[in-house]
């Protein structure tokens, strides 16, 4: 991998990864020229001079990642940075030019046409940024239509997806046509459909971006509820650093086809890896994002006993509340055992960008 | 989150590393910029600014040729028609092939196991589906017309029908009415089901659609009368050639928009179905056509149309039915005759095309709930409405029978060829001349001929013939590519040799003339129309049902007023364009961004202003359109127009049919199809490379 990624040393690899991607290259342009692309003098060029020299774009560069069991992996990015392209490759939508891509172990590259759609039916789901519901449709009927390409009888995929109306919040709009419904509304059976068929995997294609900003907030609840309910493990597509940072488990930043970085959104904010996610996230309120477990230092005499107890993931924000309440340091404690304290300076200097006192720089 | 969408761009001064990426990068990685420095030298300046405007870089020949040709065509008087060396006397091998055609109609396999196939299965269904009707009586088939209005669109579209239904039988055209109607379900069936495979083959196949799309497009210019002649060689004059020619006129609109559909489906629904798993064919099932399904209706209702139009043209060649009643009597100038078939034939348009068009609306709405619908909506909803639908027309027609009232009673009938007759009398004694100021329609006509249609033509037939193609040359390169000239000047010459370069003249001056009264008129109505709501309410009615008619009603109004000759053909041509021109016109005027009209009117300009350098200037896409449009209808009128007297082509086309000549008919027919290309070439609306 050729991107800088401090992230994967947080979180120690515990399961066998759901999706595995290795070197991707998407290559737009002439077939014959694309597949040459990644191979040659060529891959290291800046995208424009590449279109220049050879006619073709590259979307997605040497792109390496997992997808762990359970998490939302966010993939982040501003509109071009082929983030895209990359959750289409994910399920050969897009059939990408190099690398290689295993969902559970199995080569998705190597799948045939029936595999494959096993893998669209069963598999991974996706949810669009401009819902792509069938507008000739009742709401119920769109909720089925997976379930209907899969050879569901009526009755079950009716009563499957009541059941999934049901669960996002629709109840009483089945009969509707997706012309009568609002953005959110719409959104909401796109996630009931991907929902219907059960995947193991749920991508989402920048699913919010169309939406207002109220709306967005509700159905990133959602999801995050979802989430949390059953635990399916996500792919999200965003070019919102906010939305990035309050669902990514981890969270992949993407600029020009490349992985800029790769980590939690805490490493992200906290030690960004170059200037251009230092400028990405320079107006995050750091306080919301930091946990105090980057912002404590260690207990001197007497302080291990006293004053509130946070727990390690707790933010900035939460540890000042407390500071501020109860007038001195607070104290750090995961299972029983206190990892350190927080005081007004330590916060503050988060707050304020400064280095922490464990010595890494939280901003430039 | 709002504030965030975007974060980096509202950061501080965006460095290089910063911008996202595409568009802006590229200026910023030193790729130099396409358009010339400001500060360039005036000549590259010049340069530059001809190259831009496409219109600058194409006149500034033009104008070299001109000004070259001119003076030698004046110098070089005489040679003014084309010569008759350079010309091919067709008439010897395409009479003997006619004759050998006809000797071997009989006997030859391919007329015997194709052909003879194709004509039988033709003549069968017609049959079939004219008993049918007779059978189902007029109570059942106005029954029927009625419950599916009222089944697609509503109580007072029903109501319509079985108004429009009972007007045809009032007028004692009842049996006309079925034998039309018989011959456009079967040409409308075989069309749509033609247009559909062809469509499909199109939306889903790139070579099929770049293959099909030239034929379609050429075919769509073509007046109607060009189709029969080559039907009626294979197939003889009679109900089958009548058919095909209606389902080759009909099919290719189908074909279109068919195509159109599928090919813009949305890309976002297709890709979702494909993220489902949904094997090509499900998605072509389950997504693709339903997603095209207003272009399909769309398709059907204007092959609806189109048959119509054609049904009664081909009338000239057997079509029998109501065409033929108008056909009869505009022979023998019976105005009033001409009227009584012509009412029906208006009518069952605008019911054919009302009912069409609610079948189009009701598919994107969604089906109103149950407590919503009135009585008869709920009674008739639904999979078991369509048979219900059916039951009630069946036992009305049971009834009927039980009636022995099968065939419209003779004694409702009401005769108005008399009466209409009469008032035309008057007109013709009273209206013709000498009514003071404004005087004689006759007299315009008469004043039309002389003064524009008789100048006009003199003045192109005294043109050199190479003059000419230089013209249209000229005109097609100014219109369109290279290509496009090459097609006009091409198709101009072979008019040249078929040896029928003076009536085609003649028809060219008819075309011209009435384009010309045709833009004047549309244009001033259209502008105004499109200052006032209201001018546009009132239009709109008017303007729909006009657009409904088939080109052959036209005539009959224009014979009464104008008597025969070439100025009512003209007139008629005007009257059936200016609808479709002033409909383009007055929404390319409309469309104009408000924003833009807006800041010029807030800078103080006249309404005069803002139509001569917002407006028009914006609408000017539109403009052309109207421009091409009017040609095509234009000449599809004026080649009709021999019906009535107009003479040159269109006459050679209906003599070579009534006497047998199919040479001249033939000829003249191509010569027609030539003229088509020539006149929508050369007014193509430049399509931006």
């Amino acid at each position: 991998m050729n991107a800088p990624s401090t992230g994967t040393a947080a979180v120690p690899g515990t399961d066998s990864p759901v999706f595995a991607v290795d070197g991707l290259w998407k290559v737009f342009g002439p077939r014959r020229k694309a597949v040459r692309i990644p191979e040659s003098e060529y891959a290291s060029l800046p995208a424009a001079e590449l279109r220049e020299q050879t006619g073709c774009t590259a979307a997605v560069r040497d792109v390496t990642f997992d997808v762990r069991k359970g998490e939302v992996f966010v993939v982040m990015g501003l509109s071009g940075s082929g983030k895209s392209t990359l959750v289409r490759c994910m399920t050969r939508l897009i059939e990408p030019t190099a690398g290689s891509l295993s969902i559970d172990g199995e080569d998705v590259l190597a799948m045939d046409a029936a595999r494959l759609r096993e893998l669209r039916r069963h598999r991974a789901a996706m949810v669009f940024q401009h819902f792509g519901l069938l507008p000739h449709r009742t709401v119920l009927d769109n909720v089925a239509y997976g379930l209907e390409i899969q050879g569901v009888s009526r009755i079950d995929r009716r009563a499957k997806a009541a059941e999934m109306v049901a669960k996002v919040g629709l109840e009483g709009l089945e009969e509707r046509r997706p012309g009568q419904l609002s953005g959110g509304q719409q959104q909401r059976v796109g996630l009931a459909r991907a929902l219907a068929a059960d995947p193991e995997v749920l991508l989402f294609d920048e699913p919010f971006s169309a939406l207002d900003p109220l709306i967005r907030r509700e159905m990133q609840d959602e999801v995050a509820r979802l989430h949390h309910e059953e635990g399916r493990t996500m792919v999200f597509i965003t070019h919102d650093l906010t939305e990035a940072l309050r669902l990514g488990d981890r969270i992949a930043l993407m600029r020009d086809g490349k992985i800029v970085q790769l980590g939690t959104p805490e490493e992200i904010v906290g030690s960004p890896a170059d200037d251009y996610v230092r400028d990405f996230v320079r107006d995050v309120p750091r306080e919301q994002v930091i946990t105090v477990r980057s912002a404590m230092r260690p207990a001197v005499a007497g302080e291990a006993e006293h004053g509130p107890a946070l727990a390690p993931a707790a933010t900035v924000v939460e540890a000042i509340e407390a500071v501020a309440r109860c007038g001195g340091p607070a104290r750090v404690v995961d299972r029983g055992r206190c990892l350190g304290v927080v005081d007004d300076a330590g916060l503050l200097a988060v707050v304020a960008g400064l280095p922490t006192p464990d010595g890494r720089g939280v901003a430039a | 989150m709002s504030p965030t969408t975007t974060p980096v761009r509202d950061q501080g001064p965006p460095g290089p590393a910063l911008t996202p990426d595409g568009s802006t990068g590229s200026g910023v990685n030193g790729r130099p910029d396409r358009r010339p420095p400001a500060a360039a030298p005036p000549r590259a300046r010049l340069r530059a600014l001809l190259v831009r405007h496409r219109a600058g870089r194409r006149v500034l020949p033009l104008a070299v040729v001109a000004v070259v040709l001119v003076p030698v065509a004046v110098l070089l008087p005489g040679a003014a028609a084309w010569p008759a060396s350079l010309a091919v006397d067709l008439s010897g091998p395409l009479g003997r092939a006619g004759d050998w055609i006809i000797d071997n109609r009989d006997h030859h396999p391919l007329f015997l196991y194709f052909f003879g196939h194709v004509s039988n299965a033709v003549v069968v269904s017609v049959r079939a589906v004219y008993v049918v009707l007779l059978a189902a009586g007029w109570a059942g088939v106005t029954a029927l017309a009625g419950l599916v209005a009222l089944r697609l669109a509503g109580v007072r579209l029903a109501l319509t029908c079985v108004a429009a239904f009972a007007a045809c039988g009032l007028l004692g055209m009842w049996v006309p009415t079925m034998q039309t109607l018989a011959l456009m379900v079967v040409a409308v069936a075989a069309s749509v089901v033609l247009g559909a495979l062809l469509g499909l083959a199109a939306g889903m196949s790139d070579r099929a659609d770049r293959a099909l799309r030239p034929v379609l497009d050429t075919m769509q210019v073509l007046p109607a009368f060009a189709y029969l002649l080559p039907m009626v060689l294979v197939f003889g004059i009679g109900v089958p050639a009548a058919v095909l020619a209606t389902v080759v006129y009909a099919a290719p609109p189908m074909a279109r928009l068919t195509a159109l559909g599928l090919r813009e489906a949305d890309a976002g629904v297709l890709e979702a179905a494909a993220s489902l798993g949904a094997t090509g064919r499900q998605r072509l099932l389950t997504a693709r056509i339903p997603l095209a399904r207003r272009q399909l209706m769309l398709g059907v209702n204007q092959a609806v149309m189109m048959a119509l139009s054609m049904a009664v043209i081909a009338s000239v060649i057997g079509a029998g039915g109501l065409g033929d009643r108008v056909y009869q009597a505009l022979a023998s100038v019976d105005v009033g005759a001409a009227l009584a078939a012509g009412i029906p034939i208006v009518l069952l348009a605008v019911v054919l095309d009302r009912t069409a068009d609610a079948a189009g609306d009701r598919l994107g709405a969604a089906p109103l709930p149950p407590s919503q619908r009135r009585l008869l909506g709920r009674v008739f909803a639904g999979g078991y409405g369509w048979l219900l639908t059916v039951l009630a027309a069946v036992a009305v027609a049971a009834g009927g029978r039980m009636a022995d009232s099968s065939l419209w009673p003779g004694s409702w009938t009401l005769p108005i060829a008399e009466p209409v007759n009469r008032a035309v009398a008057w007109m013709t004694d009273h209206l013709y001349t000498g009514v003071p100021v404004v005087g004689g329609t006759a007299d315009w006509a008469a004043r039309f001929t002389g003064w524009v249609l008789d100048p006009l033509r003199s003045g192109l037939q005294a043109t050199p013939w190479w003059l000419l193609l230089a013209l249209v040359g000229a005109l097609g390169l100014l219109a369109g590519t290279w290509r496009t000239a090459l097609t006009a000047v091409l198709a101009l010459a072979a008019i040249g040799v078929l040896g029928v370069w003076v009536p085609s003249l003649d028809t060219l001056s008819q075309v011209l003339a009435a384009v010309a009264v045709t833009l004047v008129l549309g244009f001033a109505v259209a502008v105004g129309a499109a200052r006032s709501a209201r001018a546009q309410r009132l239009l709109r009615p008017v303007l729909d049902v006009c657009q409904t008619m088939p080109q052959f009603v036209y005539l009959i109004p224009v014979v009464a007023l104008f008597g025969v000759g070439r100025a009512p053909a003209a007139a008629a041509a005007v009257v059936y364009a200016l609808p479709v021109v002033v409909r383009i016109t007055t929404e390319g005027l409309r469309a104009v961004d408000p924003a833009a009209l807006e800041s010029t009117r807030s800078l103080g300009a006249t309404g005069t202003q803002q139509l001569r350098h917002v407006q028009l200037p914006l609408a000017r896409p539109a403009l052309l359109l109207a421009v091409n449009q009017a040609v095509v209808l234009v000449l599809a009128v004026v080649i009709i127009g021999g019906l009535v007297g107009g003479g040159a082509l269109g006459y050679d086309v209906v003599l070579g049919l009534a006497q047998g000549d199919l040479a001249t008919g033939l000829v003249a027919g191509a010569a027609i199809v030539c003229l088509g290309l020539v006149l929508d070439r050369v007014t193509q609306p430049a399509k931006e490379a």
